[in-house]
């Protein structure tokens, strides 16, 4: 049997991690020896894709062609505040794909954030199977815990289309928390929380672990919230000031949006360490007679600060509604962990302490926690460890719609997985044919702003007056988060029941085509290098993809 | 033997200490005060001398010991263990194989869950009723490790998935119902009234022996003996704590009667202590002896000196010992010969005589159990065999069939296991 990647698929940084023959995970380096590899993506005028480091230092040149933070995008709708948001500062093009789906346009062609995340996911496969020497096709992915179902099938369906099965998709706070404490087996019961503030989301996460048993209690977070709002803050805040002096808007030159990024992200880097740092960046655009703008100044980390407080806030109701829904309070965690980059900013720290009371704790290696506790998850799935299990819950409410808007929670957020629920519904009007049942997912208590998971329909009702007919409706949700709905009728036992395949945005036909067109262009493209892979391999790979063995060759 | 106690009634008068089994047998131990003992070290109590046990007595709670010690050799306890990767390279086997297996295994799951659902949650979990937060968690957490739908990731049938989601189910409502003091009186409540007042407690390392179905009606609450002929007030004389579920006796190793003879010398009383040592070393996995009260736990003090702790006496009046019959020789002996038919006929010619008879009574059901192995028929053995307990908790054939078919069944998922596992390593 092959190994199982674990995938921490970042918003800026994307990390690879197997289990190594002594079952301990270990993080894959490149032929570069970096550990961990950008999550940009960037299309060469022919067509010849780039990913990582390369793709990064070509952005500048190329900067309407280089796709990053790709996971912001993935399963969203375009017309979401925060992806739009996100859009109008991004050098490349977000627009808008038939379903309404936020979609990426590279050289005029429409590409969705999934074919975008699947090319990452294929370097990653293949820095795994150059470190390994074994050919792999499945992983274990991770999402912050924060994503709804669309976000992970989008995420589900970009490693179908890397030719990877995504035997799990794991949360990341969780996936932390499982590489923190493996290593602390058998020193009792600790109750942890995990900060996880990343490139793009933030999740937090509270959760016991004793004896191998990593159990979540609570988790909570905005899937809309990381380190790129922070550099967005600078970015905006320069892109206003050049306005004000120059009239030349920024936004409208990629390249200078590009060197702007990067700018400012090196320069909250710098002010993580130092109290204030120098941004320069000469002939960034030319203004409106043409002659070169010469942008310089100082800036220090109190106004990084004052501009991104209220960034900062957006931490904290989030983490106290979790304490509040594990049912602890502050003072009751032992140990707070950070995970994700963001966390090295002072301010963040300086919150996180203050609402749990406690010095948090630096992980050793923030950038590769959440790729090691993937790893060690496709070690307890694949049977490798069986000292060790993982308690996840429900991220979201999941209800069923009442009245015209009303929403009645079946299962709570925070439910342990598996979970099933059971309610028992009766006619409202004499001789009723039908009930349909709607199933939502989210926090609102108007249904509408909730996402619809499916429906169910059961017809055929025996007649009689209203509240004569019963009906029973079970709501399951398996580890895998995949719903299913049954309901039926208690007098003559019909049944009708659904399992809720969450839609990514992308159905099956169009996964495949993707999958034959990415397979047609490397053989073109096969005649070129690429980093840290085997052209001929991917090839060969990309056609067991699109036609998987039969199971009994799967060895 | 020694037992701890803060008055001490006048030497000879008789005492009864009810000893139960996992197999949900109880064991009626007679014995007098000998004498009371002052000890600085080990406190005022009283030496009790007991009365030399029959022989199939003594059978069945060394079979108890044993059928213990076997299940927890198995880790599993008889459930299903982890699948473990195999140490040694498995041979290719034939993918009709492995369908086959699986189903078998999620046919072992069903009936897994089948008997589950009719168990409270203090035996889905395996845990005593008079158990702490820790305890649960670490029993629950056991099961996790063998039960959670991740334990099942890599086997091809969803159905196998599903039904360990099932069960898995079970053993997390258990476990929200038990996590803290409160819920645990609640449920404890709902359990008092129902409790029977002798039938003893149910083995619930038998929520693992699948083929094994339950008694309906839930377990009693531990329950302490009393001593007969003891003064109305609650008496100061403790007895071996009762055992909560899953638990090997460790006072049935203490007190047993091999090792106790009317004299103790003191290398009989080391004998014991080495015993109990190793029973309690047994009961070490899922749940832990709780003994402790909150009404505060009498402290006994055990041959060497080890110090236990003892649940106060309550005051009952026990039933007296259950006759065992001799005139249930002949069919017994019809039995050995193999004549099933004739030793019913016997049993159930006695029992119609002599209708207050429970020996008789559970003879009937047990030749009716044992026919129904010889149909093959296990389901309907097991709940024969259960049902001869139930009237004479001191047959010792019944028991033994019961621990025999355990055995079985632990032994055949094992195989069952294995194969798998076969064939889902490299070869």
């Amino acid at each position: 049997m092959s190994r199982i990647l674990g995938i921490d698929l970042g918003t800026t940084t994307s990390c690879v991690a197997v289990l190594d023959d002594k079952g301990q995970p270990k993080t894959l380096a490149a032929a570069d020896g970096e550990r961990t590899t950008p999550s940009w993506i960037a299309w060469a005028a022919n067509g010849q894709v780039t990913v990582g480091t390369r793709a990064r230092r070509q952005a500048v040149t190329n900067a309407s062609a280089t796709v990053f933070g790709a996971k912001r995008l993935i399963g969203r709708k375009v017309n979401a505040e925060d992806v739009a948001q996100f859009a109008k500062l991004a050098p490349f093009r977000v627009v808008a794909a038939p379903n309404g789906d936020a979609w990426v346009r590279i050289h005029g062609q429409p590409i969705s954030p999934q074919e975008a995340a699947a090319h990452l996911l294929r370097q990653l496969r293949s820095i795994a199977e150059a470190a390994i020497g074994e050919p792999v096709t499945r992983a274990v992915v991770t999402v912050p815990a924060y994503f709804d179902d669309a976000q992970r099938q989008a995420t589900r369906d970009a490693g179908q289309i890397a030719g990877l099965d995504v035997v799990r998709i794991l949360n990341e706070p969780t996936a932390a928390a499982l590489a923190y404490g493996a290593h602390r087996v058998g020193s009792g019961r600790r109750i942890i929380a995990v900060f996880d503030l990343g490139g793009g989301t933030f999740d937090v996460s509270i959760m016991s672990v004793e004896n191998g048993i990593f159990e979540v209690l609570a988790t909570g977070g905005d899937s809309a919230l990381g380190g790129e709002d922070w550099d967005r803050r600078m970015l905006e805040r320069i892109v206003d000031e050049v306005f004000d002096q120059h009239r030349v808007d920024l936004t409208q030159v990629p390249m200078a949006l590009s060197r702007l990024r990067e700018a400012c992200e090196a320069a909250k880097k710098a002010l993580s360490v130092d109290r204030e740092t120098l941004l320069q960046l000469p002939f960034l655009a030319n203004d409106q007679h043409g002659a070169p703008i010469n942008y310089e100044r100082t800036v220090t980390r109190d106004q990084v600060e004052e501009l991104t407080k209220d960034l900062l806030d957006r931490v904290t109701a989030p983490t106290v509604r979790a304490l509040d829904d594990a049912g602890l309070t502050a003072a009751q965690i032992e140990e707070v962990l950070l995970v994700g980059g963001m966390t090295r900013w002072p301010a963040v720290q300086e919150i996180v302490e203050k609402i749990f009371g406690k010095k948090p704790s630096k992980g050793a290696n923030p950038d590769e926690v959440v790729a090691l506790g993937a790893a060690a998850y496709a070690g307890i799935l694949g049977g490798e460890a069986d000292d060790a299990a993982l308690l996840d819950v429900t991220p979201h409410d999941i209800g069923i719609k009442v009245g015209d808007s009303g929403f009645s929670v079946m299962i709570a957020r925070n439910s342990m997985l598996p979970v099933r629920a059971r309610k028992l519904f009766a006619t409202t009007s004499e001789d009723q044919k039908f009930v349909s049942i709607e199933l939502y997912q989210g926090e609102s208590s108007d249904v509408t702003k909730n996402r619809k998971l499916g429906q169910v329909v059961l017809d055929d009702l025996p007649p009689g007056p209203p509240g004569s007919v019963r009906v029973e409706l079970v709501v399951t949700v398996d580890v895998e988060s995949i719903v299913g709905i049954t309901a039926r009728e208690l007098r003559t036992g019909k049944e009708t029941s659904i399992t809720v395949r969450p839609s990514g945005g992308l159905s099956q036909r169009e996964i495949v085509e993707i999958i034959n067109r990415r397979r047609n262009e490397t053989s073109v493209a096969s005649y070129l290098p690429t980093e840290g892979g085997n052209i001929v391999r991917v090839t060969t790979r990309e056609q067991a993809a699109v036609k998987p063995p039969p199971p009994d060759e799967d060895k | 033997m020694f037992l701890k106690a803060s008055s001490q009634p006048s030497l000879g008068t008789l005492v009864r200490i009810d000893l139960e089994l996992p197999s949900a047998t109880v064991i009626e131990l007679q014995g007098t005060i000998a004498k009371h003992v002052t000890d600085p070290a080990r406190g005022t109590g009283i030496e009790i001398t007991l009365d030399a046990l029959p022989t199939k007595t003594v059978w069945l709670i060394e079979s108890a010991l044993a059928a213990e010690t076997k299940v927890r050799a198995d880790t599993a306890g008889g459930a299903p263990p982890p699948p473990r990767p195999p140490t040694e390279p498995p041979e290719a086997v034939v993918r009709s194989d492995v369908a086959e297996a699986e189903t078998d295994l999620v046919r072992a799951l069903e009936s897994e869950a089948e008997s589950l659902r009719k168990l409270n949650p203090f035996l889905v979990l395996g845990v005593g009723y008079e158990t702490t937060d820790g305890d649960v968690r670490a029993a629950f957490g056991e099961l996790t490790k063998r039960y959670h739908p991740d334990r099942f990731a890599r086997y091809q049938s969803t159905q196998l998935r599903q039904t360990a989601a099932e069960i898995f189910i079970l053993i997390r409502d258990a476990y929200r119902k038990l996590a803290d003091e409160n819920s645990r009186n609640q449920v404890l409540a709902t359990l008092k009234p129902a409790a029977p007042p002798k039938r003893p407690q149910t083995q619930p390392s038998a929520q693992t022996s699948q083929s094994i179905p339950r008694s309906k009606t839930p377990p009693p609450m531990p329950r302490i003996s009393v001593p007969a002929a003891i003064p109305p007030k609650p008496p100061a004389i403790p007895a071996p704590p009762s055992l909560p579920a899953s638990m090997p006796p460790p006072p049935a190793a203490a007190i047993n009667p091999h090792d106790v003879p009317t004299n103790p010398s003191p290398k009989t009383a080391e004998l014991a202590h080495t015993e109990l040592a190793k029973a309690e070393h047994l009961a070490v996995p899922v749940a832990q002896p709780q003994v402790e009260r909150k009404s505060g736990p009498i402290r006994r003090v055990t041959p060497a000196g080890g110090v236990e702790r003892v649940q106060p006496v309550t005051a009952q009046m026990p039933p007296g010992p259950v006759k065992v019959d001799n005139d249930n020789a002949d069919a017994d002996a019809l039995i050995d010969q193999g004549r099933l038919d004739d030793a019913l006929a016997a049993y159930r010619a006695g029992s119609k005589k002599n209708p207050s008879d429970r020996a008789l009574r559970a003879g009937v059901e047990l030749v009716e159990g044992l026919k129904a192995l010889v149909n093959r028929d296990r389901m309907e053995a097991a709940q024969r065999f259960e049902a001869a307990l139930e009237h004479d908790p001191s047959n010792e054939r019944a028991a033994r069939e019961l621990a025999e078919m355990r055995r079985q069944a632990t032994n055949e998922r094992k195989g069952l296991l294995s194969r798998l596992m076969g064939k889902k390593e490299p070869t």
